[in-house]
């Protein structure tokens, strides 16, 4: 690497007929990074098209009514599983994540939010296999194949999110807010709560609903733990649970085409709901930054 | 004045106590990364009753024994060298395709298109990282994997692979799944975090150091390559490491296009296994502490590359910051 002296240098005593060549190579260089764009959004329009190619003859009205053993197909039962279960797990992440978040960026010294947020890394890096075998040592030979050991797994998965989420937003608050509140006489954990959560609120609330959607799209976890079942389960999390990545890949290895195509149109409501939380929550994001 | 009363509840302010409060739910946190690491070091610790880690790193036997006439299991051994393997080759692979690539857009993204084009594009390659990895994976075993093995697969068989044997296939009959494949899925995968991360790095480039090459004369190309890509270079592997660590945890999407073959292929075109897809498809079977020892000493694996690579990337990431991109 030349230093920027040398390289200015350079530039000076360049020869003008080497002109043409640069402005070549950058006309050139600007073409290849517009093709490396254009690959990077390749494959998710390809995926979107397939999917919906595929799913197009299997999503009947009916398929969202139905439960695996009914008469006509459906995916009721893991609508409502993957739901309560990624709810739950919100539920139980959410709190705790935001509870630490609020505790890294309003309380900690210096060195408890180096060492928090190291853990953080950490904990964001996990895989979520990892999660899953943990949930099924310690939690499924206690409570067997449940929701509960689901719910575990995927609060493995969300807690760190929640936190880092949490964290960030409280970071961009004005510290000259806060003082003014302090200055008041407003006690510091009112303080905290009405002036610094308050403020973040909108971006907390975004946290939560990204993590939702992760747990949503979870499939390893849920395999060893929920395990899947034709019954539709409405909040007992003490027995097994379905949902719609259980389905996917449970049917995707069908010998039938009826549950394979089942899987194309149960991937494609996944996907439509992943995207339109996505859609929603990011087109808010974006505009409120902008505004 | 009424906000300076200091109510208390039993025998703590409530400033201590909302302190209190939030500061569980940090220690929560560190509970559960304990509770991980103690787990997946215990549950382990029967599997080195019968063999060393030297022998579970090094062989790629993977033998749960057999039953003897007193009923002792013998012979069992647990190599996991095919699944290394398979979890080094794919998320190489995976890097390989994924950093060129997404380090590219990102430069286009930051630097050449306009706003106007820069914006949306910017969303897109977002939402490609919000589709479930399930669905990437019936994706890939009903359409993608096909495509790959009768053009880039082939295209390298039949010319690279004539004189390299990792990279050799039989044209007229490629196998169903191979390695090659699921590290392609996963380059996908992962492009997303790669494009996300050095955008961001790209962007924090000091515009004055843009603006002062720019006035001696320089192309835009020339500014990428001499001024921005040398002080963004460290947060740009960062984001590479990041995307790696990903690849190297992603589960349910490899398992439905590797082929789940034991052992280290003799090709990158032959089907496979990478840690994670072997947890998967085997810890059903696993019975007794032996067996689940195994399962554990495997993702006991993962945890740890997974932890290391996350550390490494804090460090690079904090010496970027200390620096503030001027390296």
């Amino acid at each position: 690497m030349s230093t920027p002296v040398a390289s200015i240098a350079k530039l000076l005593t360049q020869p003008t007929s080497g002109e043409r060549a640069r402005q070549r190579i950058n006309w050139g260089m600007r073409v290849i990074v517009g093709v490396a764009a254009f690959l990077a959004i390749l494959p998710l329009i390809a995926l979107i098209l397939f999917v919906i190619l595929k799913a197009a003859p299997y999503l009947v009205p009916t398929f969202f009514f139905n439960n695996p053993l009914d008469k006509e197909p459906g995916v009721l039962n893991a609508i409502v599983g993957s739901l309560q279960l990624s709810g739950l797990t919100v539920l139980i992440s959410g709190p705790i994540g935001i509870a630490g978040g609020v505790y890294l960026s309003e309380f900690a010294s210096p060195r408890v939010v180096a060492i928090g947020e190291t853990v953080i890394d950490v904990m964001l890096g996990v895989p979520s296999i990892v999660a899953g075998v943990f949930a099924y040592l310690i939690l499924v030979p206690v409570l067997g194949f449940s929701g509960w050991a689901a719910v575990a797994a995927l609060s493995i998965l969300t807690l760190p999110i929640m936190m880092r989420s949490t964290q960030e937003v409280l970071r961009l608050v004005p510290q000259a807010i806060r003082e003014a509140s302090l200055a008041l006489g407003v006690p510091v954990w009112k303080t905290a709560l009405f002036v610094s959560v308050r403020t973040a609120l909108p971006g907390i609330l975004t946290g939560v609903i990204l993590a939702f959607s992760r747990a949503l799209g979870e499939t390893a976890p849920l395999l060893m733990t929920a395990r899947g079942t034709n019954a539709e389960n409405w909040l007992d999390f003490s027995t097994t649970m379905n949902a719609m990545p259980i389905v996917i890949y449970q049917y995707s290895n069908a010998a039938s085409d009826l549950l394979i195509g089942q899987a194309w149109a149960t991937a494609l409501i996944l996907m439509v709901i992943a995207l339109t939380i996505n859609v929603l929550v990011r087109g808010r994001t974006v505009n409120s930054r902008t505004a | 004045m009424a906000g300076m009363e200091l109510r208390r509840v039993g025998g703590m302010s409530a400033d201590t106590l909302f302190r209190r409060i939030t500061g569980t739910g940090l220690l929560i946190l560190f509970v559960v990364l304990a509770g991980l690491i103690v787990a997946f070091v215990g549950y382990s610790n029967p599997l080195w009753t019968i063999q060393s880690p030297i022998e579970f790193l090094t062989s790629s036997t993977w033998s749960t024994g057999t039953i003897d006439e007193s009923g002792q299991t013998v012979d069992a051994l647990y190599g996991a060298l095919g699944a290394l393997f398979g979890t080094a080759a794919t998320s190489l692979i995976a890097v390989l395709f994924a950093a060129p690539i997404g380090i590219l857009a990102a430069i286009f993204l930051v630097e050449f298109a306009p706003p106007r084009i820069a914006a949306p594009l910017t969303f897109i390659v977002e939402l490609i990282a919000a589709i479930p990895s399930v669905v990437f994976g019936l994706w890939a075993a009903g359409d993608l994997s096909n495509r790959l093995r009768d053009t880039i697969e082939w295209w390298i068989a039949s010319s690279f692979g004539r004189f390299l044997p990792f990279l050799s296939e039989d044209p007229e009959s490629p196998a169903a799944d191979s390695v090659f494949r699921a590290g392609f899925l996963l380059a996908i995968m992962i492009l997303p975090m790669v494009v996300a991360v050095s955008r961001e790095f790209i962007r924090s480039v000091p515009i004055s150091l843009r603006e002062g090459y720019i006035g001696m004369g320089a192309t835009k190309w020339e500014v990428i390559r001499d001024v921005i890509l040398p002080t963004a270079r460290i947060g740009l592997i960062g984001g590479v490491l990041l995307a790696l660590g990903r690849a190297i945890g992603e589960t349910i999407a490899v398992t439905m296009v590797i082929g789940n073959a034991e052992g280290v292929p003799s090709s990158l075109f032959q089907p496979g296994q990478t840690v994670a897809s072997k947890i998967a498809s085997n810890i059903g079977e696993a019975s007794g502490e032996i067996a689940i020892g195994a399962m554990a000493a495997l993702g006991l694996s993962l945890f740890l590359l997974t932890t290391v690579i996350s550390l490494v990337v804090r460090v690079l990431v904090r010496r970027f910051a200390v620096t503030g991109g001027r390296v």
